[in-house]
C-alpha cells in the first residue's frame, strides 16, 4: 500500500445504496450533479434486491431494481464505492469531509472477469447471508446472482488459504495480501440513506427466540418464495417438508413497548399479505393464516390488494399471539386469544411460522458514530421540518431519505429519494429549505 | 428531424448480423419455457449471428454479453426475449448505447408475463410461442434502421396546478432551482384543504403557521401565483406546453412551460343523505365539518351545539372509504370507494384529543374497522386515546354501524355488532356523530378531458408504474404531486411534491429535450401526391404537403398511424412500426412449427 | 405439439396504453390461457390497412382479435376509422370465404383479466366452429 490518501470530489455524497440511495443518486446525477455513491455491502441494492416480489403490483423485486442497480452502475456522472464503510463525515467551512474505508475483498476488482472459477473450487461452505443463512456459499463468492458489481468477496475469517481459488482464476486476480483502501472525499451535501434492520428473531422472549427452526423471519420467507432462492421452493427449514399450514405473527417487533418499539412499523401488515398470497399460489392447499391486531393497507391500491387475499382464502384472524413453543416434531404451537368471536386462549399447531418482524434503524449516529445527526424518541433520524421538508436534519446539508426517518415502503421511499435529491441540488445552489 | 425524412429504405449497406438473447429471469422463465431451444431455433436464422441464453439478461453481466458481442462480434441488432418490454425495454436500450449502437435497433420480446407466466401447465406450447414471438422479433429488428431522438426546445418554465402543500412545494423548490415558475389557483388564496385545519398531526404544528411559511417561500422565491384562476387550454407538447389562463375577472394571461405538475388535491368524501342519519339529522356531522365547528368555537366549558349540550360523541370510521359493493351506496359512476384513504384514522384521533383537550369530560366512542395509525408518531395518539378513556368498537362490512335519530325523550343512538365483545350488539347513546369521511379526487374532469390524463379504477390520477415512475403520468411534461394522485396526508404531499420536482429538474436541466423516434415518416419516392393520408390525420400542423409529397412534423405528429393505413403506395409509415415490419412478423407467427419451416426462405 | 387447443392460431392485436399492459397483467396474476395465442402491440391498431388482416389469414392466422384503447384510446379519431375499418374487413372476408367471427374488435383495458380470457376462449371457439363447418362444406 502506498501511504496517500486517495482524494475525491463530489457534488453529493450518499451514503447507502439502496433503493433510497440509488433513487436520489439517479435523481441528482440525471439533472447534472456528481454524485459519490458509498455502499458497505459488496453489491448495491439494498434489502429490496433480494426481496421476491412486492406489494401491491406483485412485480419481482429484481425487475424493479435491477434497472436502477445497472443505471447507476454505468452513469457517468456516479462514482460508485462498494465495500466500503464510511468512517466519519466532518462539516469544515460548509462543506463536507468524509473518510471512507474500502475493504479487502481478496481479488483485484479490475482484472476479474466476473466467471465463478474461484468459486467452483472453494471447498469451504459457510452459511450464506443473502439467503438469511437458510442457505450455503462458498467462503470466497459472487455475493447473490443478480449482484452489482459482479465481484467475488473473500471470507478471510473462514478461508483456509487453500489456494484452490488463486489456481483456478484465469486471471490471476486474487491477492491474499490485500490490504483495507482508505478515501478523502470532498463533497458539498450529504444524503444519508442507510435504511433499516429488522429487529431481532429473538427479541421476545415469549416467541422463544431462535429456538425453534420453524419459526422464521419475514426476510426468511423472502427466499424462500424468490425463484432463486436456496431450496429452490418453499420447504421449511427443520426437515424439509412443504409446509401445509402456515402461519404470520403480526407486530412481533412493532407496537410493543415491551421491545422498545411501540411504533407501528408500517410495512408488515402488506409483506404478510403478500407473502400470503405468494404462498398461497405456490402452495394451492395451504392453509395459511395472518394473526393480527389491525390492518394497516393504507396505501394507494394496498386495501384492494387486502380484499383480494382475504377473496383467495387467506384466514385472518384478529388474535393476541401470547407465547409459541414446539412440538416434538418442531411443529410451532401457537397459544392465541382471538379478540373477536370467543375469547378463551387456545393453542394452535402450525407448520411454519412467520414472525412479522418491525423495522429498526439500521445506523445509529449516537452508536455508530459517522456524523452527529439528531435522532427521535423511536431512535430514527429526526426531521427539522417533517411536514415541508421531510428530508431536512439536524445538520445544514445533510439530507435524510427512506426507512432512515421511520420505517416506510418502497414507494414512500422512492417519493422521499426524489425529495431528498431536490432539496440536496437546491442547497448546493445555496437554496436551502429551513 | 429533417434528414429522417429520407431513411425509410431498407437497403442498409451494411450486413444485418443480429444478436438474440433469452433470459431465464431465474427460473421466472425458464421453469416453463425451454430457453436452450429458443436459442436453438433462433441461431438458425440466417441473419441471426448469436444466440445466448442467460439467468438474468438485465443483470449487469447479462447486460456485458450483449455488449461484448456488439463490440466484438459485430452485432448490429438485438432481440431479447424476456420479461414485458415496460419493465426493461429502456434497459437495453441504454446497454446497446453504450454499445455504441444505436439504441432503436433493438427489440424486446415478451416471453414471460404473455407466455411462460400464463402457459404453466404446457411447456411444449409456451416454449413454441417463444420461438414464434422471438422469430418475430428477429424478422422485424432485421428491417430496422437506425433512428434519432427527436429533439425538442425545453422551455425553462414550470405551471404547477393546485395551489395545496403540494404545489406550492413543488413550485417552490422548482423556483429555487432556477426555473420559472406559475402557480396557478381556483381559490382566493394559498393553502389548499391544509387550509381547513387547526393544528396537524404528528407535529401539533399551527396549519396556518405551515401555510404561512409556505406562502412567504413562495413568493420570496418569485413564483408567479395566480390566484382566482383556472386553466383555461393546454396546447403543446412537452417542452412547449402553452397554457391558456382564465382569472375570475375573466382576464386571461398565456404561460409557456416546459413541464406541468398536476397537484389539484381532493375533496372531501360528502355522505349522501341519510347515511348514518347524514342531513336528516342536524346532530351528524363529517369530520371536517365537526373540526371546523371545533376550530370556531368560542372558549367555553361545555360543548355546545346548536344550543344543545354535547356529552358524547361517536365517532364512525371508513366513511366513504373502504367501501364493498352490494353493502355500499355507490358513487354516480356505478363505483364505490374500495380504497383506503389513509389519513383519516390518524386525523381523526388527532380530533378526538383536540376534543379532549378542551373538554375532558366528554365521553367518546369510536367505531372502526382498523385503526390505521401507521406514520411516524401516529401510534401514540391512537394509545393515549386508550388512556383518555375513548371507547372503541370494531365493526366490519357485516354489520355496520346504525344511526337511530333522538325520540322525544331520548338521545340519538348508535348501534354496532362489536366484534371484539363476541359480536354483542351494543347500543351507544350519543349527542353528536361525527363521519370520518375519505378523500376523493377533485372534479378535474375538464383537465382529465383536455389532456386525456390516465385515472384509475379509484378515480385519482393513475400514475406511469408506482415504483418506477411513481411522480409521471402517461402524457410526457405532465407530473403528479400530492392527493389528485391518492390519498395522502401533509408530509407525504411534501415529498410527492420534492419528488416531482426533481423529474422536472431533469426534464428541464437543459434547453433541449429528447423524444422517441417514433412518429409517421414519409419516403418521398414512393409518395405520389394523392393526399388521402392528409384526410385522416387529426393533429393540426402534423402532415403537411410540401412539394407535392407528404410531409410530417415529428414533434406535432402523435404517431398514431391513421395515415399510414390509408397510403395507396406504402410511402408513409410510423417509424419503428412499418407495415413491412408486420408483415414480417406475421410470417414468422404463421410459420408452422417444424424448425426448417421456421427459417424463411 | 402438445394441447388440442394449440393447433390455433389467435393474433391479438395489442395496444401499448391498455391491452398490452392488460395482457401483463393476466401475467402478472398467472392468469392461464392457451398459449396458440401471439400478442403484437401498437401504437393503436388503427394503423392496419384491411389488407393486413386478409394477409393473416392468408398467412396462417386463424383468429384475430384487435384489442384497441377504446374510449381510453389517446389519438384523436383513431377509435372510430379503426371500427369503419374493420367493418369493410368483415366485407372482404364474407367475399373470401372467411368466417367472420374468426375477427374481432374489441376493447381491453390495463385490469380487464376476465374480460380478456374470455375473448381468447370465445375465439378459440369461433377459430374451431369454423373450421368445421368449413370441413363440412368442402366434404
Amino acid at each position: 500500500m502506498n501511504g496517500t490518501i486517495e482524494q475525491l470530489k463530489a457534488d453529493v455524497l450518499v451514503v447507502g445504496a439502496g433503493i433510497a440511495g440509488l433513487q436520489t443518486s439517479l435523481d441528482l446525477a440525471d439533472q447534472g450533479n456528481r454524485v459519490l455513491l458509498v455502499e458497505r455491502q459488496p453489491s448495491i441494492g439494498g434489502r429490496m434486491i433480494n426481496l421476491s416480489k412486492v406489494f401491491p403490483t406483485l412485480d419481482c423485486a429484481s425487475c424493479i431494481t435491477t434497472p436502477r442497480m445497472a443505471s447507476v452502475a454505468h452513469h457517468s456522472s456516479i462514482d460508485l464505492y462498494t465495500y466500503t464503510e464510511v468512517d466519519r463525515i466532518e462539516r469544515e467551512k460548509g462543506k463536507f469531509r468524509a473518510y471512507l474505508t474500502k475493504k479487502p475483498r481478496y481479488i483485484e476488482e479490475e482484472l476479474c472477469i466476473g466467471c465463478k472459477r474461484c468459486e467452483e473450487a472453494c471447498t469451504t461452505y459457510l452459511p450464506d447471508e443473502y439467503d438469511h443463512g437458510l442457505g450455503g456459499k462458498k467462503a470466497i463468492s459472487i455475493p447473490f446472482t443478480n449482484a452489482i458489481p459482479q465481484y467475488p468477496v473473500m471470507d478471510m475469517d473462514n478461508c483456509l488459504l487453500c489456494g484452490s481459488c488463486a489456481k483456478a482464476c484465469p486471471t490471476q486476480c486474487i491477492n491474499f495480501l490485500q490490504e483495507p483502501k482508505t478515501f478523502e472525499v470532498e463533497a458539498g451535501a450529504v444524503i444519508m440513506t442507510t435504511g433499516y434492520n429488522l429487529t431481532e428473531l429473538s427479541a421476545k422472549k415469549q416467541y422463544g427466540g431462535t429456538k425453534y427452526p420453524n419459526v422464521i423471519s419475514p426476510l426468511q420467507m423472502e427466499r424462500l418464495l424468490a425463484p432463486h432462492g436456496p431450496y429452490g421452493g418453499v420447504m421449511r427449514p427443520s426437515d424439509g417438508k412443504i409446509p401445509s399450514s402456515i402461519a404470520f405473527v403480526q407486530c412481533a417487533g412493532s407496537r410493543d413497548k415491551s421491545l422498545g418499539v411501540p411504533y407501528c412499523s408500517r410495512v408488515c401488515c402488506m409483506y404478510a399479505i403478500k407473502q400470503a398470497m405468494l404462498l398461497s399460489g405456490s402452495l394451492p392447499i395451504a392453509d395459511i393464516t395472518i394473526y393480527y391486531m389491525d390492518i394497516r393497507a393504507f396505501g394507494k391500491g394496498y386495501e384492494q390488494f387486502y380484499q383480494n387475499a382475504k377473496a383467495m382464502g387467506i384466514e385472518f384472524v384478529k388474535a393476541k399471539v401470547g407465547r409459541i413453543s414446539e412440538d416434538s416434531e418442531h411443529n410451532p404451537i401457537l397459544r392465541i386469544e382471538r379478540q373477536e368471536d370467543v375469547a378463551q386462549p387456545e393453542e394452535v399447531t402450525h407448520d411454519l411460522v412467520v414472525l412479522s418482524l418491525g423495522m429498526v434503524p439500521a445506523w445509529v449516529p449516537d452508536r455508530d458514530g459517522i456524523i452527529p445527526l439528531e435522532t427521535d424518541t423511536d431512535g430514527f433520524i429526526r426531521s427539522m421540518n417533517e411536514k415541508i421538508t421531510p428530508s431536512l436534519t439536524s445538520l445544514s446539508g445533510v439530507f435524510a431519505a427512506g426507512t432512515i426517518t421511520g420505517p416506510k415502503d418502497i414507494v414512500d421511499t422512492i417519493l422521499e429519494a426524489g425529495a431528498a435529491a431536490t432539496e440536496a441540488a437546491n442547497y448546493l445552489r445555496g437554496q436551502e429549505v429551513r | 428531424m429533417e434528414k429522417q425524412d429520407n431513411l425509410d429504405n431498407i437497403n442498409q449497406p451494411e450486413e444485418v448480423r443480429v444478436g438474440v438473447y433469452v433470459c431465464h429471469c431465474g427460473g421466472n422463465i425458464s421453469d416453463v419455457v425451454d430457453t436452450k431451444a429458443v436459442v436453438e431455433a433462433a441461431s438458425k436464422h440466417p441473419n441471426v449471428k448469436i444466440a445466448r441464453d442467460y439467468v438474468f439478461m438485465c443483470s449487469d453481466p447479462g447486460q456485458k454479453l450483449i455488449i461484448d458481442d456488439i463490440r466484438e462480434n459485430n452485432i448490429n441488432r438485438v432481440v431479447v426475449s424476456a420479461c414485458s418490454p415496460t419493465l426493461h425495454e429502456t434497459t437495453f436500450r441504454k446497454a446497446l448505447r453504450r454499445a455504441e449502437l444505436n439504441p432503436y435497433l433493438y427489440e424486446h420480446i415478451n416471453i414471460r408475463e404473455q407466455d411462460s407466466w400464463v402457459h404453466k401447465g404446457d411447456h411444449e406450447g409456451a416454449t413454441a410461442k417463444a420461438i414464434r414471438l422471438t422469430m418475430a422479433g428477429v424478422e422485424k429488428i432485421a428491417r430496422q434502421d437506425p433512428l434519432e431522438p427527436i429533439v425538442v426546445n425545453a422551455e425553462g418554465h414550470v405551471v404547477v396546478i393546485g395551489a395545496g402543500v403540494a404545489g406550492m412545494r413543488a413550485a417552490l423548490a422548482l423556483s429555487r432551482r432556477g426555473l420559472g415558475v406559475t402557480l396557478i389557483e381556483k381559490s382566493a388564496q394559498m393553502g389548499g384543504r391544509t387550509r381547513e385545519l387547526d393544528t396537524v398531526y404528528p407535529t401539533e404544528e399551527k396549519a396556518a403557521d405551515i401555510i404561512a411559511q409556505l406562502e412567504k417561500a413562495v413568493r420570496d422565491a418569485k413564483v408567479d401565483v395566480r390566484l382566482n384562476s383556472e386553466v383555461e387550454a393546454i396546447e403543446g407538447f412537452i417542452g412547449n406546453f402553452e397554457i391558456l389562463i382564465k382569472s375570475a375577472d375573466s382576464k386571461t394571461a398565456k404561460a409557456r412551460a416546459g413541464a406541468i405538475i398536476m397537484a389539484t388535491g381532493f375533496n372531501h368524501y360528502v355522505p349522501y343523505e341519510g347515511e348514518f342519519g347524514y342531513r336528516q339529522s342536524p346532530e351528524v356531522l363529517t369530520l371536517p365539518e365537526f373540526n371546523k365547528l371545533l376550530t370556531e368555537l368560542p372558549p367555553s366549558q361545555k360543548l355546545t351545539y346548536k344550543g344543545r349540550e354535547i356529552r358524547s360523541i361517536g365517532f364512525i370510521h371508513c366513511v366513504g372509504s373502504r367501501q364493498t359493493e352490494g353493502i355500499h351506496q355507490p358513487q354516480p359512476d356505478g363505483k364505490v370507494n374500495d380504497y383506503c384513504s389513509r389519513v383519516c384514522c390518524t386525523s381523526a384521533l388527532h380530533t378526538i384529543h383536540r376534543t379532549l383537550d378542551r373538554f375532558p369530560d366528554l365521553h367518546i366512542y369510536d367505531l372502526y374497522k382498523d385503526i390505521r395509525t401507521y406514520g411516524r408518531g401516529h401510534e401514540d395518539y391512537y394509545e393515549r386515546a386508550s388512556k383518555r378513556g375513548v371507547l372503541f368498537f370494531r365493526y366490519t362490512d357485516d354489520g355496520l354501524p346504525v344511526f337511530t335519530p333522538p325520540q322525544k325523550d331520548k338521545t340519538a343512538t348508535l348501534t354496532v355488532k362489536d366484534v371484539l365483545t363476541w359480536n354483542e350488539e351494543v347500543t351507544i347513546p350519543v349527542d353528536m356523530v361525527v363521519l370520518v369521511t375519505g378523500m376523493m379526487p377533485r372534479n378535474i374532469a375538464n383537465l382529465i378531458t383536455m389532456l386525456k390524463l390516465p385515472i384509475g379504477a379509484d378515480r385519482f390520477l393513475q400514475e406511469v408504474h408506482p415504483k418506477l415512475r411513481p411522480v409521471e403520468l402517461a402524457n410526457n411534461g405532465i407530473l403528479v404531486a400530492g392527493t389528485c394522485q391518492g390519498p395522502m396526508d401533509i408530509t407525504e404531499c411534501s415529498s410527492a411534491a420534492g419528488a416531482a420536482a426533481a423529474k422536472v429538474s431533469i426534464l428541464l436541466s437543459k434547453d433541449t429535450i429528447e423524444m422517441d423516434p417514433f412518429v409517421a415518416r414519409v419516403d418521398t419516392a414512393r409518395c405520389d401526391g394523392c393526399q388521402l393520408c392528409l384526410a385522416e390525420c387529426e393533429y393540426k400542423g402534423a402532415l403537411t404537403m410540401a412539394e407535392n409529397r407528404a410531409k410530417v412534423n415529428p414533434a406535432l405528429c402523435a404517431g398514431c398511424g391513421s395515415c399510414v393505413a390509408v397510403c395507396p403506395t406504402r410511402a408513409i409509415n410510423v417509424a419503428g412500426w412499418t407495415l413491412d415490419q408486420f408483415d414480417a412478423m406475421i410470417d414468422a407467427i404463421g410459420a408452422e412449427e417444424t424448425e426448417s419451416e421456421l427459417v424463411p426462405a | 405439439m402438445s394441447g388440442q387447443n394449440n393447433n390455433t392460431k389467435i393474433l391479438l392485436i395489442t395496444t401499448m396504453i391498455s391491452s398490452y399492459p392488460g395482457a401483463n397483467t393476466v401475467g402478472q396474476a398467472r392468469l392461464q390461457y392457451s398459449p396458440g395465442t401471439y400478442i403484437i402491440r401498437v401504437p393503436d391498431p388503427v394503423v392496419f390497412p384491411e389488407s393486413f388482416y386478409m394477409r393473416c389469414f392468408e398467412k396462417g392466422i386463424d383468429g384475430i382479435i384487435i384489442m384497441s384503447s377504446g374510449s381510453d384510446c389517446p389519438y384523436e379519431g383513431a377509435y372510430r376509422r379503426l371500427s369503419e375499418r374493420v367493418g369493410r374487413v368483415y366485407n372482404r372476408m364474407k367475399e373470401s370465404g372467411i368466417d367472420p367471427s374468426c375477427l374481432k374488435l374489441t376493447t381491453i383495458c390495463t385490469v380487464c383479466k376476465a374480460a380478456f380470457l374470455k375473448e381468447i376462449n370465445e375465439m378459440q371457439a369461433n377459430v374451431i366452429k369454423a373450421r368445421s363447418t368449413q370441413k363440412e362444406s368442402a366434404a
